[in-house]
Order: structure tokens, then sequence, then C-alpha cells
């Protein structure tokens, strides 16, 4: 070390002072340290194997060379201190760079001492170095670090500060301040530091921090907002633990993390997720994202709530085989491989889906595929709108128009049977008035009257009949009412007794005493008098009547079955005119051929169906189906 | 020209039947005039005359709505049957739905019988026209 240089000095002036300077010269030579004596024309004039070594310099004559020939780049400052030291100023010290054979960089440190003679005149400069390049490089190292230290604090905007916990002293970095938006020269305390922190939770959060960390040595980490002296809100990561000495708690040390920027792009992106959760949660559409395998990965509430389940995410990770009956999940799987194969997307696509309780829904579906940067799909997103409901309005309509299809036809039909039948009268009325005026004869006149009055009878029933089928048609609108089908048997066949009797018929009833049905209470009596009577009338001359009454209920609808063992009927010649106006199919003379008519319009006008199955020699059967709601 | 010696009249109407055989008895002379209230009774006169090889109607009235077998279906096993001889048959309704006129169209197309289609009442001119032998 240099330190002790006057110590040293002493002892070269002590040596050069003998007269033999080849010893002087010796002596300086072996000297453990860099050293050389300069002249006054800053000629070197000794120097040690050290200085001469160490500066590689054993190749030149050192020895009378000016000191800045072998310095050529010595710095302005020490060239201006060794001229200084010629004049007698006292030592001083500077750093100087070299580039050695090796073209490293070197430091070494310099002390100039004036050289005096024995008369204290200055004539000369003692030159010592020492090799500082470890150090330089050292100190250059940690320059280095502090500034990265710096600048990553300044990119990371992390501050910190320290609280000593003695003297109630609280500092801050300049990054600290920088967060806080407050000038370099703040200077802050713990109570104001707090203040910084936005009312309510962020303040309380680190005031109990604080107190826990001092109290209890708890560290904290916590994501809190303060509000700047600019009034900005900010959000901070701030953490603090304490620093102990001799078990004590000594110092607070904290970090304080500007993460305003992150928070705000998490908020951001939190209530646009909301925003689009909320959005598609409420769209009156089933939407889902598939992945490859048909997997849903995104669902909305509508798609949930249509499946049964409570919640979307319940449904994250299944596919159709695991929600849906095996076909439709089939149907569903090859169109979704089909839309992620071709990259074609399915467009408002009409699909009936059945789930696993039966019920069937239909849809409007889209399926689009996703498509990753490689051009594959990864997966499609799906967008279903439920239609039953236009369906069912479609349905509805295609029924109103088939049942004024239906009447339409009923109505031209009924024109021609009224048709038909006026005509047939009023040919008969002008044909006899032809007679009656030609006929000269009194015997064939008159009996041509009696013709005539018939036909006028005739005429008047078929007036009533007519109109008996207009009324049942007209009054549809009259109250239907739940009536017990066993109510109005027993009434009918109380009725009919004595008619019953007589043909000796005999009555099977196997309807159960709860079947109901929506009818007008008089056509119901009406249809059963006439399907009753009609086994009867229409009996098998070589048996008894036996009617069986039966009743069946499914799916909404009630059919009534009255089946007899009478004559039957053939179905192959009679089928299409059974129901038919004035058609009669047996030699019977009762026969008018209009009940099973008014019977079919009777039902017909309660929103009901007749058929009928029969056989010639075995009996009929008369099946009526009502409609639990028309 | 031939003479008429049978005249069938089937119908279930016995004012009609009464017009008809009255009409007649003003333009044709005529004691074989046999009445049938439906389609079978007729068809089944017919068969047995055929297979007692009598002679059959030369002229058949015919109504169209009758129980048990209507015009149509008697026309449908009267053209059916092997018969030499050329028979009318006048076919008197009071219908004019175009469906029956359709099937008359049917059934005159079909048949060497000459079938023709008339509407009630019939007239003395169309009573003559009708009884015409063919």
């Amino acid at each position: 070390m240099l330190s002790n240089h006057s110590n040293l000095v002493r002892n070269y002036n002590k040596v050069l002072k003998n007269p033999q300077l080849q010893t002087a010269n010796y002596l300086v030579k072996q000297l453990p340290t860099a050293t050389a004596f300069l002249s006054s024309k800053l000629e070197v004039v000794y120097a040690s194997d050290h200085w001469i070594d160490y500066f590689n310099f054993d190749d030149r004559n050192v020895f009378g060379k000016k000191i800045f020939e072998l310095f050529k780049d010595a710095t302005q400052s020490w060239q201006k201190t060794l001229k200084d030291c010629l004049k007698g100023k006292e030592s001083s010290t500077g750093i100087e760079h070299f580039v050695d054979l090796d073209q490293k960089d070197r430091w070494f440190e310099w002390t100039n001492i004036p050289w005096h003679d024995e008369n204290e005149n200055v004539i000369g400069v003692i030159l010592q170095t020492e090799d500082v390049t470890r150090r330089v490089e050292n100190e250059t190292k940690l320059d280095r670090q502090q500034v990265l230290y710096n600048e990553k604090a300044k990119v990371a905007k992390i501050g910190s500060w320290y609280f000593d916990l003695a003297e109630q002293k609280l500092s801050w970095c300049e990054m600290t301040k920088k967060i806080h938006q407050v000038p370099d020269d703040y200077v802050p305390n713990i109570d104001t530091a707090i203040d910084f922190y936005k009312q309510g939770h962020s303040r309380n959060t680190i005031a109990l921090a604080l107190n826990k960390a001092i109290s209890q040595g708890i560290p904290w980490n916590e994501k809190l907002q303060i509000v700047t002296t600019k009034g900005e809100e900010r959000w901070v990561m701030a953490a603090g633990k304490p620093i102990y000495k001799n078990n004590q708690i000594v110092t607070i040390f904290g970090t304080l993390q500007d993460i305003n920027d992150q928070v705000s792009a998490e908020i951001k992106t939190k209530e646009s997720e909301r925003l689009l959760r909320t959005l598609i949660d409420h769209l009156p559409l089933n939407v889902f994202i598939k992945d490859v395998n048909s997997k849903k990965i995104l669902v909305n509430k509508a798609e949930s709530d249509f499946l049964g389940f409570d919640h979307p995410r319940d449904l994250l990770g299944k596919d159709d085989f695991d929600l849906l009956p095996r076909k439709t999940a089939e149907l569903s799987f090859e169109e979704d491989q089909k839309v992620m194969n071709s990259l074609k997307p399915i467009l408002g696509k009409e699909n009936t889906c059945e789930k696993h309780d039966g019920s069937i829904t239909t849809f409007l579906t889209s399926k689009i595929p996703l498509i990753a940067i490689d051009g594959t799909a990864k997966g499609l997103v799906g967008i279903s709108l439920d239609i039953s409901n236009i369906k069912q309005k479609e349905e509805e309509l295609r029924d109103l128009i088939n049942v004024t299809s239906l009447q339409n036809k009923k109505l031209v039909n009924f024109a021609h049977i009224v048709s038909h039948n006026l005509r047939s009268h009023s040919a008969n009325f002008s044909m006899l008035l032809d007679f009656l005026v030609n006929e000269k004869n009194v015997e064939e006149k008159e009996n041509i009257v009696k013709m005539l009055i018939e036909a006028s009878d005739n005429l008047l029933e078929t007036l009533d009949n007519l109109n008996e089928v207009v009324a049942i048609n007209t009054n549809t609108n009259l109250d239907k009412k739940p009536i017990v089908l066993n109510e109005m048997i027993h009434k009918v066949t109380q009725n009919l007794q004595a008619f019953l009797k007589t043909h000796n018929a005999t009555i099977l009833n196997n309807i159960d005493d709860n079947i109901v049905l929506p009818v007008i209470p008089a056509y119901l009596e009406s249809i059963l008098m006439n399907f009753i009577t009609n086994a009867v009338k229409y009996k098998d001359p070589s048996r008894e009547p036996i009617i069986c009454l039966n009743a069946l209920r499914t799916n909404g609808q009630t059919e009534v079955e009255i089946t007899d063992n009478g004559l039957g009927i053939d179905m192959n010649k009679y089928g299409d005119k059974l129901f038919g106006m004035y058609k009669t199919f047996h030699n019977n003379k009762d026969a008018r051929g209009i009940g099973l008519y008014i019977t079919k319009n009777q039902i017909e006008a309660m929103n009901g169906k007749v058929m009928v199955c029969s056989e010639v020699g075995k009996g009929s059967t008369f099946k009526m189906y009502f409609n639990e709601n028309n | 020209m031939k003479t008429i010696n049978s005249i069938y009249i089937v119908d279930d109407d016995p004012i009609t039947v009464f017009g008809i055989k009255k009409l007649l008895s003003n333009v044709i002379q005529c004691d074989g005039v046999e009445s049938y209230g439906n389609g079978k009774l007729a068809i089944d006169a017919i068969k047995e005359v055929l297979s007692n090889q009598k002679s059959l109607p030369d002229i058949i009235f015919l109504d169209i709505n009758m129980p048990i077998m209507d015009g149509w279906q008697f026309l449908e096993e009267f053209i059916q049957l092997s018969i030499n001889e050329k028979v009318r048959v006048n076919i008197i309704t009071s219908s004019i739905d175009p469906a029956d006129l359709e099937r008359w169209e049917h059934y005159r197309n079909n048949s060497k019988h000459l079938i023709t289609y008339n509407n009630k009442p019939v007239k003395r001119e169309k009573m003559q026209e009708i009884t015409k032998a063919v």
C-alpha cells in the first residue's frame, strides 16, 4: 500500500544520498514495490524491477526516457500532478488506464511524491504505481449492477422502501416516489405513506399488514390501490417484510410495484369476458363450442337449460353421446365431423332433436368450423334456434287448412245431397202435375193426387232431415261438457229398456266408470242411441243380439267401441257409403239411410272421428275417437 | 223396326216407377213392364232369365241411388254378363253431380250396350226418344 509514502521517501533519500550511485541504483532496483524516480525533466532515473516488469518495459531502454514517452496515453490530470509535484506540491494519487501486451485492459493507481535533495530542493518526482485492475473491474461491475438494478426497477416499475423502526424514519427510493407521483425531494413518513392507499379495503389492508409485520414479523404481499398526489388511482403490488438484527425487528423493507396497466388490462379482459358471457347466456339461442372430438368446451345458459343442467360448466367435456339418445347423438356427431373435415359451415339447417324423455324439439342449426392457424379445424361453433313453436304453429295451420278443406268438401257434398234430394222431389212434383193436368180419367186423377200428397210428405221429411244435419253442423259452438260415459250409457239403455227386452238384446258394458268424454251431451245420447238401436235392428235372425261396449284411453285420446253380433256389412261394397245420406244396405223396411249420416255429423261436430269394421254374418264394430283437448 | 217386348224399371221410388210406367203407356205399346226396388233384385232377375234362356229386357230404366245395390253396382255386374243382344239402359236420375256423369261416361265407353243419362223429370218427347229400339 502507498499509505506510508512519507516514510518511504525518507528511506529512499537515505539510500540515494549515498554517493555510490551504483549502490543506490541497485537498491531501487530491488524495491518490493513498483517505483520509479523521475528527474526534474521527468526522465526516468531509477526504477524498480517490479515497475519495469509491470509495464513490460524490459525490452526498451527505460532509463533517461521521458515518462510521457513511456505513457503516451497519460491523462491530463496525471500530467498536471506530475508537473505540480516538481513545484513541490505534496503527494496526490490517480488512476490510469493502459493496455498490456495481451491487449487486456489494465488499471494502475499512481502516487506522486516530490523528490527532495538534502537541502530540501525538489530534484524530481518519486512515482509509485499499484495494479488496481481488479478493483476497477469490481467497481465497474458494481456500477453496472446498480445501473441494471435501476433500469430493472424502472421497467418493472418496482420501487423499494424501508422503514427504520428505531428512528421511525421511512425512506423511499426514486421509483417509489415516481409511483406516488411525488417530487424527488419528497420526504415521506409512515402516516402519509399509508394515507396514499385508497380509503377502504386498500388502506385498511396495508395498515393491518404493517402492524402485523411490526408486531408479529409477518410479511405481506397484497394487490392494492393507491391514490397518487395527482389524484390518479393506481393498482400496486405492495410487499413488505421485517429485517431482524439480534433477533429484533429493526427495519421493515418493502417493494412497491406499479401493476396498474396489468390490472386494468385484466379488469378490461374480465369485463369483456363478462359482457360476452352475459350476451351469449341471454341470447334466445343455444350456443355451443365443440372441440375436434365433438366434446363441448363452451355452452351458454340456453343450451344447459335445454339439456336440463343447472350450470353451463356442468356440460363441459361432455359430448352428445353423454347427453342425448344414441340416434340423435350419432346424427349430430356425423354432422360435426363433416363440418370440421370439409371446413364448410352448415347454416340454418332444420334438425329435430329427441331427448331421453322422448320430447322432440325442432332447431334451426348452424355449425361453423373453427379454423386454426395451420388450416385445420380445431372445433366448431354451433348456434341453434328452437323453432318448435313456429313448427307447431305451422302444424296447427296445416291442420286448420285440412279441417277447412274437409269442411269445404263436406259442404260441397252436402250441397249435392240437398240438390239431389230436392231435385228428385221437384221432378216428381213436376211429373205428377203434368200427368194430373193431362189426365181425363177421374179415378186416375185421384190416384195421382194421392201420389202428390205422398211426394209432399217425402219432401217435408227430407227437409226435416236436412235441417237436422244443418243444425248439427252449425251448432258446433254448443258447449261441450265432460260427461261420464257410463252415466250416459245407463240413461240410453234405460230409455231403450222396452225395445231391448222385446228383441232379447243383451248389453255387455266393459267401460270403466272413470272414462269421461268432452262432448255435447245431447249428441252423445243420440249417437249411443243410434248405434245401439242399429245393432238390434240389423240383428242376425239366427241369434239373439249381444252388444259389447268397450273404451280405451291412449295418448290423450279415448276410443269407444260398440261391437254387435248382427248381420254385418259387406265393407268392400258399402264401406265408402256407410255413413252417406240416404244409403241403406239391408232389406229393412224402417231403414231411411239417415241415422249413420247424422251420427257421423254429430261425432265430427265434436271433433271426434268414427270408423267401422264389419264382416257379413259375424257383426260390426263401430269405433269412435275423442280427443281430450280438441 | 224391332218391337219392344220387355222393359225393366229399376228404382226404389214408387212415384218414379209410376211416372215412368205412365209415360211409357203414352209412347209405346208394351205389355212386359217389370219393376224392381233395387239393383240386386233386377240383376238376379236378369241372371235367371239368362239361365232359363228366356228373353232379356229390351230397355232398362235405371235409378242410381238405391239401397242394397245401386245403379252403378248394377251396371258393373250387368256389363260383365254374356249377353248377345244390345240392351238399352236409360239412367234416370235427379243427380247433377259431375262425378255421376263421369261414371256414366266410363260405363258407356266400356259396354256394347246403349247407355243414356237422363235427368228427372223425363218429358214425353224424351221418353219417345229413349224407348226407340236399338
